[in-house]
C-alpha cells in the first residue's frame, strides 16, 4: 500500500507540475495582453514598457516561468491586474465560501444517492414513482433547478433566502466556513442562517451528481448482492443486514467512488453558475469577474486552484479505491 | 441414529417451470449421497432448497420436507433456518473464485465462522494448506483455484456441519487438482462424519467418490441406488445414455462415441448414403467404424504438405502496470505440425500456453519470433470454434445472417446466387444435426447445445482450411459433448478437415484426435498417437494428467 500510495503521489506532482505550465503558457500566450489590462487602454508607451517590465514580461520565458513557480509555491499568487491587489488577498474570503458550498454539496450528493440507491431498490409503484421523479430532476441542469427553487422556496413560499451566505455580515471567525464559525463561536443562530443559506445553491449543485451516484450505487449492490461469495455469505448462515454490511458495501463503492471523482470536477464548474444566480461571493464569481475584465493572472490562478482540487480529489478517489479493493494496490 | 439429511416430497416450481418434482431421499451421518445429471435437470435447486435458501423468495413455490439432523423445516418459509443454514449445513460451491469476497482475507473471512486465529490456521492445516499463516493474510485473488476451494472447504468445516453440500466441487479447477480436493472432501467426510450431498454433471467423479446415487431428470428422480450397482448396470433408458456417454481412456476412439442420437444419425445415414435406421442398427452392434466414411481412403492423414506448420513460434505477454512492466514467456520454441486431414489434440492444463497456440494459428495473435504457415489451398481460411459458442455468436444476427455472414466472405459463397446459397446453409446445418427451421431463429433462442451446433455449421458451411477447436464441449453436458464429438469426427473423415483441438481433458482428446500433443508452461512436452496413449505417454507431467483422468 505505502508503494502505490508513493506512486500515486508521485504522479499527482507529475500532474500538478504539468498542470502550471499549462496554464502558465496559456495565460502568457493565450491572447489578451497583461500589460493593457494593468495599465488600461489608454497608457503612454513608456507607462506600457514600465510595467512591462515590472511584471517581468522582458524576461526570457524559462525565467519567466521559473519565477511564476517560486513565487507560486511560496503562497504568492502574483496581483489582480484589474484591481492590483494581490490574487492571494482576493481569494482568502472567497475560496472557503466556494469550499464551503462545494463541501456541502459532496456530502449532499452522497446522502442523495444512498438515500435514492435504496428507493431503487424498492418495488411496485412507490419505486416507479420516485425513479421518475428524480430521472426529471437529474436530466435538468443545474440553473434550471435553482431557478425553480428560487421561484417556489423564495418567491411562493419565502422559506428560504434568495442570496448571499448570511444575513448577518461576514463571519469573524478563523475557518471562513459560515457554519463552523457560528458553531465554533457559539453562535447557533448564525450558523443556522448561513446554513439557510446553503440549502438551495447546494440542492441545485447536487441533485444531478446524487442521482448518478444512486444509479451506480443500486447496480452495484444489485450485483454484489447476486454474487458468488454473496451466496456463500447466505450459505454460512449471515442475515441479509449482515451480509450488505460485511461484503455488499463495500463492493459495490468502487465505482461509486470512480464516479464520484469525476462528478466533484463536473460540480467545481457548475458552481460557477450557481454562485451567479445566488450571488454567492466565491471562487465562480471572481472567475466571471476577471473574465469580464481580461483579468489574465487572476483567472490562470483560479483555473490552476480548479484544476489542481480536481487532480488532488482524483488522487484520493485511486488511493479509496485501493483501499477498497486489494486487487488494484496488489496486482 | 438421526438422519443427517432428510428430504421428503421436495417439489420446486418456479414462475413457468418446475424445477423439482416430488423428490425424496435420505443421507446417513459419513455417507456421500451423489446427485447427478445434465444442466437443467433441477440438481443445484435442490442444493439451495436444503439449506433454506429458497425461502421468501417472489416467483418460487416451494412444497414437502427437509429434515437436517432431525430438525424438520419448511424449505418454503425463513422460519427456523437460522443457526441450521451456515451450522448444521455449509456448502462448498463450483467456483472458488467468485465464491469467495474479493475485499476480505482469507483470515477475516475464515475468522467469522472459525472464531479465532488458532482455530482459522488450524482449519487450513486441516484442508493441507502449508503455509496457513500466509494464507491468511492473502485476498482471494493471490491464490490458485486449488487453494482457494481448500479455503472454500475449510470455511464449510469450520462449524463442524452435520451435512456438507458439495456443489460441483471440482468442475473449474484443473483435473490434476481435482483428485486431491476429491480425496480432501472424502477424507474430511470421515473425519467428521458429516453427511455429504454431492452435486455433480460428471458420473466419473461420482463414481470417484458416492456411495449412492440419485439420478436426475427434468426435476425427477429416475434412478436411485448404490453407486456402484446404478452406474455398473443401469436400468433407466436416460441413465444408460448417460453412462454410455462418459468418455474413459478405453472407449473405442475408432467408432461413434455413445448411445445413437436420432439427429446425428440422421447426418451420418446422409453422408453415408443408407438409411437412418441401417446405420443406428451398425452403430448400436458397434460395426460402424469411422474408416467407413469417405475422405480416409485418399491418402494417410498424414501425406503431402502439412495444413499448419508452427516453426520455433516463441510468445510473451507484458505485464505489471507503468514503472514495474515485465514481460512473461507463454511460449518457448514450440514446433507444431498438422498435417492434411489430421487432427491434432493439444492437451495442456491452464495457463500452458495451449490456448494462446490456437490463437496464434488464427492469426488472432502474432508470434514474437517463429513461422506460421497455413496451407490454404485444401479449403478456405482458418475457422475457430470457441468453447463458450453462445458468445461467439452475435446476439441480434438470425443463424440465416450468421451463416451467410461466413458465406459471402469466401470465394465458393461470392460465386453462388441467392438461392444456392440457400442451399448451402441447409447442408451445413443438416451436416450438424439441425433443422432447417433454426435459420430464422436467434442464438438467444437456442439451447446451449444448439448453439454449439450453430457455430460449428457456421465454421464449415465452406470447408475451411484449417478448423480450430477450443474446448468446444467443456461447457457442455455429456450426452450433447458426446453429439458434438461424433460431429466434428464426421466432419473430419466425410470432408477431411484438418483439426487442432485444444482441451484439458485426455479423454475427448484421443477420441477426436489421431495425435495427443502435450504441452506443458509454453513448453511442448510430447507428441504421442492417440490409439496407444495409456502406454504412449512416458513425460512425467503426461503420465500425471493421465492418473488425473478418473477411471
Amino acid at each position: 500500500m505505502l508503494r502505490f500510495t508513493l506512486s500515486r503521489i508521485g504522479s499527482l506532482v507529475i500532474v500538478l507540475f504539468a498542470l502550471s505550465v499549462l496554464i502558465f503558457v496559456v495565460s502568457r500566450f493565450g491572447g489578451g495582453d497583461p500589460v493593457h489590462a494593468y495599465v488600461g487602454g489608454n497608457a503612454s508607451p513608456d507607462a506600457i514598457a514600465a510595467a512591462r517590465t515590472r511584471l517581468g514580461l522582458d524576461q526570457p520565458v524559462v525565467v519567466q516561468y521559473w519565477d511564476y513557480l517560486t513565487r507560486l509555491l511560496q503562497g504568492d499568487l502574483g496581483l489582480s491586474l484589474s484591481t492590483k491587489r494581490p490574487v492571494a488577498d482576493e481569494l482568502s474570503s472567497r475560496l472557503p465560501a466556494t469550499l464551503e458550498l462545494a463541501v456541502v454539496t459532496v456530502i449532499l450528493s452522497i446522502v442523495i444517492g444512498l438515500v435514492l440507491a435504496r428507493a431503487y431498490s424498492l418495488r411496485g409503484r412507490a419505486g416507479g414513482i420516485i425513479r421518475f421523479v428524480l430521472f426529471s430532476a437529474a436530466s435538468a441542469p443545474a440553473f434550471l433547478i435553482a431557478t425553480c427553487g428560487l421561484l417556489l422556496f423564495f418567491g411562493q413560499l419565502g422559506w428560504l433566502p434568495v442570496a448571499g451566505r448570511t444575513s448577518y455580515g461576514a463571519s469573524s471567525g478563523l475557518s471562513g466556513f459560515y457554519v463552523l464559525d457560528g458553531l465554533l463561536t457559539g453562535n447557533i443562530l448564525y450558523a443556522f442562517d448561513a446554513l439557510k443559506h446553503l440549502i438551495l445553491p447546494a440542492t441545485a449543485a447536487s441533485l444531478g451528481p446524487g442521482v448518478a451516484l444512486a444509479r451506480v450505487l443500486a447496480d452495484g449492490l444489485d450485483t454484489s448482492l447476486r454474487s458468488g461469495y454473496a451466496r456463500t455469505a447466505r450459505s454460512l448462515g449471515e442475515t441479509e443486514s449482515q451480509l450488505l454490511r460485511r461484503h455488499g458495501l463495500r463492493n459495490a463503492a468502487g465505482p461509486v467512488l470512480s464516479l464520484l471523482g469525476v462528478q466533484i470536477g463536473m460540480m467545481l464548474s457548475s458552481l460557477v453558475v450557481v454562485e451567479q444566480i445566488f450571488s454567492w461571493n466565491g471562487l465562480g464569481q471572481y472567475l466571471v469577474t476577471a473574465i469580464n475584465a481580461a483579468d489574465t493572472n487572476s483567472v490562470a490562478t483560479i483555473s490552476l486552484l480548479l484544476g489542481a482540487v480536481y487532480v488532488v480529489v482524483n488522487t484520493l478517489v485511486d488511493l479509496g479505491l485501493a483501499v477498497l479493493d486489494p486487487r488494484v494496490r496488489l496486482s | 441414529m438421526t438422519a443427517a439429511l432428510s428430504v421428503a416430497s421436495l417439489s420446486v416450481n418456479y414462475t413457468r417451470t418446475t424445477a423439482v418434482d416430488d423428490v425424496s431421499f435420505t443421507i446417513e451421518p459419513g455417507q456421500c449421497f451423489g446427485l447427478v445429471g445434465e444442466s437443467g435437470s433441477g440438481k443445484s435447486t435442490i442444493g439451495l432448497a436444503v439449506q433454506g435458501l429458497l425461502t421468501d423468495l417472489r416467483g418460487v413455490t416451494t412444497h414437502g420436507t427437509v429434515t437436517v439432523a432431525g430438525t424438520p423445516l419448511d424449505p418454503s418459509k425463513e422460519t427456523g433456518w437460522r443457526g441450521v443454514r451456515g451450522h448444521r449445513v455449509t456448502t462448498v460451491f463450483q467456483d472458488p473464485m467468485s465464491s469467495l469476497d474479493p475485499t476480505m482475507t482469507i483470515g477475516r473471512l475464515l475468522g467469522l465462522v472459525a472464531g479465532s486465529t488458532a482455530e482459522s490456521t488450524r482449519w487450513l492445516e486441516e484442508v493441507e494448506i502449508r503455509e496457513p499463516a500466509t494464507v491468511l493474510r492473502s485476498y482471494p485473488h493471490q491464490l490458485s483455484g486449488g487453494m482457494r476451494q481448500r479455503v472454500m472447504i475449510a470455511l464449510a468445516l469450520a462449524r463442524r456441519p452435520s451435512l456438507l453440500i458439495a456443489d460441483e466441487p471440482t468442475t473449474a479447477l484443473d483435473v490434476s487438482v481435482q483428485a486431491q480436493i476429491l480425496k480432501l472432501l472424502s477424507r474430511e467426510r470421515e473425519q467428521l462424519g458429516c453427511g455429504v450431498l454431492f452435486i455433480t454433471h460428471d458420473l466419473g467423479v461420482a463414481r470417484a467418490v458416492c456411495d449412492e446415487v440419485a439420478v436426475l431428470r427434468e426435476g425427477k428422480i429416475v434412478e436411485h441406488g448404490s453407486t456402484a450397482v446404478t452406474l455398473e448396470n443401469p436400468q433407466n433408458p436416460y441413465t444408460q445414455r448417460l453412462v454410455a456417454s462418459r468418455l474413459t481412456l478405453h472407449s473405442d476412439r475408432g467408432r461413434p462415441v455413445g448411445l445413437p442420437e436420432a439427429t446425428v444419425v440422421a447426418s451420418m445415414a446422409e453422408a453415408r448414403g443408407i438409411q437412418d435406421a441401417d446405420l443406428e442398427r451398425q452403430w448400436t452392434e458397434g460395426s460402424l467404424r469411422w474408416s467407413d466414411f469417405r475422405a480416409e481412403d485418399e491418402g494417410g492423414p498424414r501425406a503431402g504438405a502439412p495444413a499448419l506448420e508452427l516453426a520455433k513460434v516463441k510468445k510473451s505477454f507484458s505485464t505489471g502496470g507503468f514503472g514495474r512492466r515485465h514481460r512473461k514467456d507463454v511460449l518457448h520454441d514450440v514446433n507444431l505440425r498438422v498435417g492434411t486431414r489430421e487432427s491434432v489434440a493439444l492437451v495442456g492444463e491452464s495457463g500452458s500456453g495451449k490456448s494462446t497456440i490456437l490463437r496464434i494459428a488464427a492469426g488472432l495473435e502474432q508470434p514474437d519470433t517463429g513461422d506460421v504457415v497455413v496451407d490454404r489451398r485444401r479449403g478456405e481460411g482458418v475457422q475457430v470454434i470457441f468453447q463458450d459458442a453462445g458468445a461467439s455468436l452475435t446476439p441480434w444476427l438470425t443463424v440465416r445472417s450468421l451463416l451467410m455472414e461466413r458465406l459471402g466472405n469466401t470465394v465458393t459463397g461470392a460465386g453462388l446466387d441467392r438461392s444456392q446459397r440457400e442451399a448451402h446453409l441447409r447442408t451445413a446445418l443438416e451436416r450438424v444435426a439441425l433443422p432447417a427451421s433454426v435459420l430464422d431463429a436467434k442464438p438467444a433462442g437456442l439451447s446451449g447445445g444448439q448453439r454449439q451446433r450453430v457455430a460449428i455449421a457456421r465454421a464449415v458451411v465452406v470447408p475451411p482450411s484449417l478448423l480450430l477447436c477450443d474446448e468446444p464441449t467443456s461447457a457442455l453436458d455429456v450426452s450433447l459433448a458426446c453429439s458434438v464429438l461424433n460431429l466434428l469426427n464426421l466432419l473430419r473423415h466425410d470432408l477431411g478437415l484438418p483439426m487442432l483441438f485444444v482441451t484439458h481433458d485426455l479423454a475427448a482428446a484421443r477420441v477426436i484426435a489421431d495425435r495427443v500433443v502435450v504441452i506443458s508452461q509454453g513448453a511442448i512436452v510430447e507428441s504421442v498417437p492417440s490409439d496407444d496413449l495409456g502406454a504412449a505417454i512416458t513425460s512425467d507431467y503426461g503420465r500425471r494428467l493421465l492418473d488425473a483422468v478418473l477411471s
